[in-house]
């Protein structure tokens, strides 16, 4: 307080404060700035994926999942028209035309034996198998009251289906007429309905004389095989002994035919589920037939799952072997020369691959089948230049560069130290290799493998030009002549016949259908192979 | 590898005129101190290369039985590469190759032709800088060595890996866990598993680079009261960073600088009295 007489100092200029600017920047993009507007298109990049995935899966099941609703209205057909009743009594008919077929076996194998190893001429090997002729006409014969029915009552059946048809075509052009407003028209369009009951009754009418005419099959076929004779190769009577055992087998199924025509009704409902089964379990694929559709995958299924097999048989070994001679073994200058050649494999266009399949490889593969050396291969040797082999091989160049490069990654990603630890504990190389380095990359090594068996379940072209597209499933019996013969897929069954259905008819759905289960194989692959990576990287830790 | 014209600007090597070493560390007495060992390895005119570059320039050491030699020196150096010479593992760097001298082991030359790399590495073992286990079970890890050399017999697998972990202080640790991973293990538990892995195919020599120079002090403590136990019945041959664990832990040591052995002599020696300058200079760590 005594400082009152001390002058204040002077009033200081007062300071200008500095711009306290914590604004956002004022330039917009769709209400965005620069930053969030690249951050937005960076993350849409990043969605994309996520987005088509789903919009293929949906796309899939939309088109695909009516085949379950129009595939049943075409089993129902099958059934009311009574398609399914004369296949009963067709089954017959085969089960014998196949006994018939294995009896020329025999024959064949008679003859084969007397000219090679008795040294007859063709004539006296005919001469001396007359007496086994008059018995095969015999048995062959015995069917022909059973083949009459079939072939008459296939065309009722076939009539009635007929029928139906154009009745129900006749349906839709009304109903187009009617939703035109051109009443006049749609009157004019005639519809006459089908009494089913009415229509079938030929059929069911002849189910006693049927039954009574399969019965003197059975008789007649015993009555033959009572009076078959000696035959004049005595190592082949041990077919003969099972002709007859096939023959036994084949006559207790007739009651049970019998049974079936019996109680067949037409009207009984066809379950839903028989469709979804009848489509995965299927093992016919038969479209534009006369007589029924049937869409089975595993004919295609299995000569997928063949195609892949061999391709990864021969692939894996490959790829995992190129892989670790590079990682390991390579000197600067091989490395240099190897990996850019197994990686341009990749490049190659597998529809070019396809035409060296057809042109060299399927040639090649049937010469060297029917080379003498190497007849104690199993399969060999064959005859068919395009087989589920030939695109085998193929697809697993097509394989190869894929395992080979993921498997060259996987063993590079073991630590050095692992490698020098080996070493320094007196182990060789081989040794360090076989258990240090290829246990420790295990798991990267089968997700290469998986996502090699990915891009061969998925390969289309090549399987189209070369698995020689027979729809049947291969004949295991023979053990490994399955595999080369000739092979439809799924990837290759889409390709040929997209273009010639009619856009939302049942084989276009089924079609659909076959992409979808290809769709989901493909996920469930990849799915499993990023599972075993994640596993194999906590692993290294 | 270091820039070793710039190392020598920085550190001036006449260091006569300074003054005598004061450390902050002592170089314990020993049993062993005074007692004459036997040579065990005779290393004499060594020169290698890597490539076209010479790594080592003709160094001569005697190394003793039963002894723990240390070398020390700074980065860059040649201690690894000599070391590593010791068991040729420097086969498996591509371009190495040893222009002049012999390494003689027993009186061996270790580098002829018709010396088996992996007969000797199984009498010379090694243990490395960074912890390796194999990413198998730890019981797995110690007779990974027995297994490649084809035992089979259980009994004396069980016995090898009890006695390699007792070897190597590990085993009341993990005696209750020997099948699970040893990736599992801390580690400094790791550096003395792969320590039970090296013992456990009995090699006569023991290589270590660094063993702990990624361990913390409580684990080194271990490592190095081990190398004490571990002496009885191996040479070991340590390279360190750690001029405080080359004096605990060794009976004689040798500095290299730029590829030449510099000094070599009783441990005390090196630390208390060195006869040279430049080790005078790392000792009391003026430069490196």
């Amino acid at each position: 307080m005594s400082s009152a007489s001390i002058t204040p100092p002077p009033p200081k200029p007062p300071v200008q404060p500095k711009p306290f600017v914590i604004h956002k920047e004022r330039t917009r993009f769709f209400g965005l700035t620069l930053d969030e507007t690249i951050r937005a298109f960076f993350g849409g990049n990043a969605f994309m994926a996520v987005v088509v995935l789903a919009l293929i899966t949906i796309f899939l099941f939309r088109e695909g999942s009516a085949f379950f609703g129009q595939n049943r209205a075409s089993i129902t057909l099958y059934r009311t028209a009574g398609l399914e009743y004369v296949d009963y009594m067709r089954a017959q008919q085969e089960g014998h035309t196949a006994l018939t077929r294995y009896l020329f076996d025999i024959r064949l194998r008679a003859v084969r034996h007397l000219t090679e190893n008795e040294a007859l001429s063709v004539a006296e090997a005919n001469a001396k198998l007359a007496a086994f002729d008059e018995f095969a006409g015999r048995y062959s014969d015995t069917i022909e009251p059973v083949r009459g029915f079939v072939s008459d009552l296939t065309d009722v059946a076939v009539a009635i289906k007929e029928k139906y048809t154009i009745n129900e075509d006749a349906k839709t052009e009304r109903a187009q007429f009617l939703a035109t407003g051109m009443t006049a028209e749609a009157d004019a369009v005639k519809i006459a309905e089908i009494d089913f009951k009415a229509e079938l009754a030929p059929l069911v009418g002849v189910t006693p004389m049927y039954v009574e005419a399969a019965n003197g099959v059975a008789t007649a076929i015993n009555d033959v095989l009572a009076t078959a004779p000696a035959l004049p190769v005595p190592s082949l009577e041990s077919r003969m002994t099972r002709f007859k055992e096939l023959n036994r087998e084949y006559l207790a199924t007739f009651p049970e035919t019998q049974r079936k025509l019996e109680t067949w009704d037409y009207l009984k409902p066809v379950p839903a589920l028989d469709t979804v089964t009848g489509f995965l379990f299927g093992k016919q694929w038969l479209t534009a037939s006369f007589w029924q559709d049937w869409y089975g995958l595993v004919p295609l299924f299995v000569g997928s799952l063949m195609v892949s097999i061999i391709a990864l048989f021969l692939a894996v070994p490959l790829g995992v072997g190129a892989a670790i001679y590079i990682n390991q073994f390579a000197g600067l200058r091989e490395q240099r020369i190897i990996k850019p050649a197994i990686e341009f494999i990749s490049a190659i266009p597998s529809v070019v691959l396809g035409f060296f399949g057809i042109a060299v490889l399927g040639q090649a593969l049937r010469a060297l089948s029917q080379w003498e050396a190497l007849s104690w291969v199993p399969g060999f040797p064959f005859s068919e230049r395009l087989n589920a082999l030939t695109a085998g091989c193929l697809l697993a160049l097509i394989a190869v560069p894929t395992i080979f490069t993921l498997a060259e990654d996987a063993l590079n990603n073991v630590p050095r130290s692992f490698k020098e630890a080996s070493f320094a504990l007196g182990a060789s190389r081989m040794q360090t290799i076989l258990r240090i380095i290829v246990p420790a990359s295990l798991s990267g090594i089968v997700s290469a493998v998986l996502l090699g068996l990915g891009r061969v379940i998925g390969e289309t072209m090549v399987v189209l030009l070369c698995a020689g597209n027979r729809i049947a499933i291969p004949d295991f019996t023979q053990g490994f002549t399955a595999f080369v013969q000739p092979v439809h897929t799924m990837t290759g069954i889409i390709a040929q016949e997209m273009g010639e259905v009619v856009r939302g008819e049942i084989h276009y759905r089924a079609l659909f259908m076959v992409g979808l289960v290809l769709f989901f194989i493909a996920l469930l692959i990849n799915f499993l192979a990023q599972k075993i990576v994640r596993k194999y990287r906590i692993s290294i830790g | 590898m270091v820039n070793v014209s710039s190392l020598s600007n920085a550190a001036p090597m006449d260091t006569s005129s300074a003054t005598p070493v004061s450390r902050a560390f002592k170089v314990p007495a020993r049993a062993t101190d005074g007692e004459k060992a036997d040579t065990l390895i005779e290393i004499e005119n060594f020169d290698f290369y890597y490539g076209a570059k010479q790594a080592l320039f003709d160094i001569n050491l005697k190394l003793d039985d039963k002894r723990v030699t240390a070398f020390i020196g700074p980065s860059g150096c040649g201690k690894s590469t000599l070391l590593r010479c010791l068991n040729r593992m420097n086969d498996l760097i591509d371009g190495t190759s040893v222009k002049r001298g012999s390494v003689k082991i027993r009186n061996i030359d270790i580098n002829t032709r018709d010396v088996d790399p992996i007969e000797l590495r199984k009498r010379v073992g090694m243990v490395f800088q960074k912890s390796n286990p194999f990413p198998k079970s730890i019981y797995e890890n110690v007779i990974y060595g027995l297994r490649i050399q084809g035992e089979t017999n259980k009994a004396k697998l069980d016995e090898v890996v009890e006695k390699s972990l007792r070897g190597a202080a590990l085993w009341d640790e993990v005696k209750d866990r020997l099948h699970e991973s040893g990736l599992g293990l801390s580690g400094g538990q790791q550096q003395r598993l792969c320590i039970a892995r090296t013992i456990a195919v009995s090699p006569e020599i023991i290589l270590m680079d660094e063993p702990c120079s990624a361990l913390d002090p409580i684990a080194t403590a271990k490592v190095e009261e081990l190398i004490h136990e571990l002496k009885k019945e191996f040479t070991i041959i340590i390279v360190t960073h750690s001029m405080q664990q080359a004096a605990r832990c060794s009976d004689k040591t040798a500095f290299f600088y730029m590829g030449k052995l510099i000094e070599y002599a009783d441990t005390r020696m090196i630390f208390m009295n060195p006869s040279n300058p430049q080790t005078e200079a790392y000792v009391s760590g003026r430069f490196g």
